[in-house]
């Protein structure tokens, strides 16, 4: 993509035919999909696109405003903070840095779309692997917000309580393994490491105050930019799956104290749903699943969904990016299981 | 030409800086159409409206510190272009745009019933829905009250009118039909189609997906082969769709 080619002229000009390649692939992948439906279910194609439109924008609408202020979050973090001071408070050791990372959500109040930009800037700003990958997926829930409204859904239950346990723990353990096992020079596209190449923006901005906040919202949104791409992507792959996949079969599916489970997970991953509301949305679930279900739903949602695998691609390389989905899924489910099965299911 | 790291020449910023302000405007001038047309209920729950107020005023806002740093920007200045946003971004995020201005805004229809429609109610009991009145019940007033009922046949000879979309199933008898209506938590994302059984002797004449109006009054009756409560309709005239499509469980 694009990191690759921002020294010289080259790769970008090698890059653009493949950029065509992958919008002309998606844009296929849509028609035949869209056709598909409309051909087997017997309804007018514009009515198969217009329902498409209605889901993808509702989708888009209620995250974007969530993006935005984690874009402007970066934008001050970077402006405003310097390198030193994240490093001098930093915990020394890993399992330290990972438990500091999964309960930084506390103090910076982001979800799971605003927490994708944040992460990406405190890695450029020297912040650990551990820490950043146990921020990125604890924050989304771990904050003063998204408790409030799981709160007001579910009361200090059960379920409230689970998901605090099992985004703590997951997010402590992914972020120790994945700390342990990956080096950030080969985890982390260059946009998002530090070192050399960091311009201090903190240091050589504008010396004034409303220069600062100027040069903030400024790259705040370049920041939108380069992450409402893959906000808006996923939230159409979201939408086209919700379009083509009949929500009832996964429900008549979802019984059962383990099926129940990864189907709520399946479904999680599918719907896409901000973190700051997707207790609600749980709540219509209360009845079909499982305790253990709408706990993992809760958990895993805010961690990893369609739209934030690829805005995680802006920041990890492939693999990691693999490994962010692949270890808190069988995390949660296994949670959610035992949960099941001590509830007695 | 300099090869200045992560410099593009100063003609080509200042076309990205001009279509990243129009998008970023346009972005902002989109959510405030949806808020003033009242078009926003299509797509998300009135309780996080708020939200989307917020979005269009930081749009707004963003759009216009771009449009102002493009023009403080000197020819040759050595101004930091942060990530190099290239035609295919600007492309993407003014997918929303094409969609939103170029395709007229629908709440979710019949046609968006994919897998049949739900016969049981979504969401907890609220307390408001205890007090409303029988004939001022929703349809999803009435299934939590077929949820919680002991048996179907509490509810005999009580009045009811309820507004929904018609649905029809190869499986439902000539002289039935379901009355259905989206439900939505939050957005269009989690909507969800329940619906309530109808008998009416002309239901083969109906539109599938038309909104009516039914009066009638319930009675325990099989539906599709379920023993349950069964709205017998005096009549069902057509209606405009309302200003909020969705029920709000």
């Amino acid at each position: 993509m694009q990191l690759e080619a921002e020294h010289n002229a080259g790769p970008q000009a090698a890059a653009r035919p493949l950029k065509l390649l992958g919008l002309a692939l998606a844009a296929a992948l849509f028609l035949g999909a869209t056709s598909y439906q409309a051909l087997s279910s017997g309804i007018e194609y514009t009515l198969i696109v217009s329902v498409f439109a209605t889901r993808f924008l509702g989708i888009f609408v209620e995250a974007v405003p969530f993006l935005l202020l984690g874009s402007i979050t970066s934008g001050l973090i970077e402006t405003f903070v310097k390198s030193d001071d994240i490093l001098r408070f930093l915990p020394r050791n890993r399992l330290g840095a990972a438990i500091g990372g999964a309960f930084l959500g506390l103090a910076f109040p982001v979800c799971e779309c605003g927490v994708v930009p944040v992460t990406r800037r405190l890695f450029s700003k020297g912040l650990p692997l551990s820490m950043g990958v146990a921020f990125l997926l604890a924050a989304p829930f771990m904050n003063p917000i998204v408790f409030a409204s799981t709160y007001i859904a579910f009361g200090l239950g059960p379920v409230f309580i689970g998901r605090i346990v099992i985004t703590v723990f997951v997010a402590v353990t992914v972020g120790l393994v994945i700390g342990a096992f990956a080096k950030a020079d080969a985890a982390l596209k260059p946009v998002a490491r530090g070192g050399g190449e960091d311009h201090s923006h903190a240091d050589h901005a504008p010396p004034s105050f409303q220069g600062k906040l100027l040069h903030a919202l400024q790259i705040g949104s370049d920041e939108f930019f380069e992450m409402g791409r893959f906000l808006i992507l996923g939230s159409a792959l979201a939408a086209l799956m919700q379009t083509l996949v009949p929500q009832e079969s996964l429900l008549s599916l979802g019984t059962g104290p383990i099926l129940s489970v990864l189907f709520m997970q399946i479904l999680a991953y599918i719907l896409s749903v901000c973190s700051t509301v997707d207790s609600f949305l749980a709540l219509a679930f209360v009845n079909t699943f499982t305790t253990g279900a709408i706990v993992s739903f809760l958990s895993f949602g805010p961690m990893v969904d369609i739209k934030s695998t690829l805005m995680f691609s802006g920041v990890f390389r492939r693999r990691l990016v693999i490994y962010l989905i692949i270890m808190p899924f069988a995390m949660n489910l296994l949670a959610g299981v035992l949960i099941n099965l001590w509830l007695g299911y | 030409m300099s090869a200045v790291h992560k410099h593009k020449p100063p003609d080509g910023d200042k076309t990205v800086d001009w279509a990243k302000s129009f998008i970023l405007l346009g972005l902002g001038v989109y959510l405030a159409h949806l808020i003033l047309t009242g078009n926003l209920s299509n797509y998300i729950n009135q309780r996080f409206a708020w939200l989307v107020y917020v979005g269009a005023g930081i749009f707004v806002l963003l759009a216009l510190v771009n449009v102002f740093s493009g023009l403080a920007r000197s020819p040759d200045g050595h101004d930091h272009q942060h990530y190099e946003i290239g035609w295919d971004i600007l492309l993407i995020v003014s997918l929303p745009l094409l969609l939103g201005f170029l395709i007229p805004s629908r709440s979710l229809g019949i046609e968006a019933v994919n897998g049949g429609v739900s016969l049981s109610p979504v969401g907890v009991q609220s307390a408001a829905a205890f007090q409303r009145s029988p004939l001022d019940r929703n349809i999803l007033d009435w299934l939590r009250e077929f949820d919680r009922a002991v048996t179907p046949a509490e509810f005999n000879d009580q009045e009811a009118e309820v507004i929904g979309f018609v649905y029809r199933e190869p499986s439902h008898e000539a002289d039935g039909f379901m009355l259905a209506r989206f439900t939505m938590s939050c957005c269009v994302a989690d909507a969800f189609p329940i619906g309530m059984p109808v008998n009416w002797n002309d239901s083969g004449d109906l539109t599938a997906g038309a909104w009516v109006r039914v009066t009638g009054a319930l009675q325990a009756a099989s539906f599709a082969g379920e023993f349950m409560p069964v709205l017998f309709a005096d009549a069902v005239e057509l209606v405009d769709e309302p200003a909020q499509a969705y029920l709000y469980p």
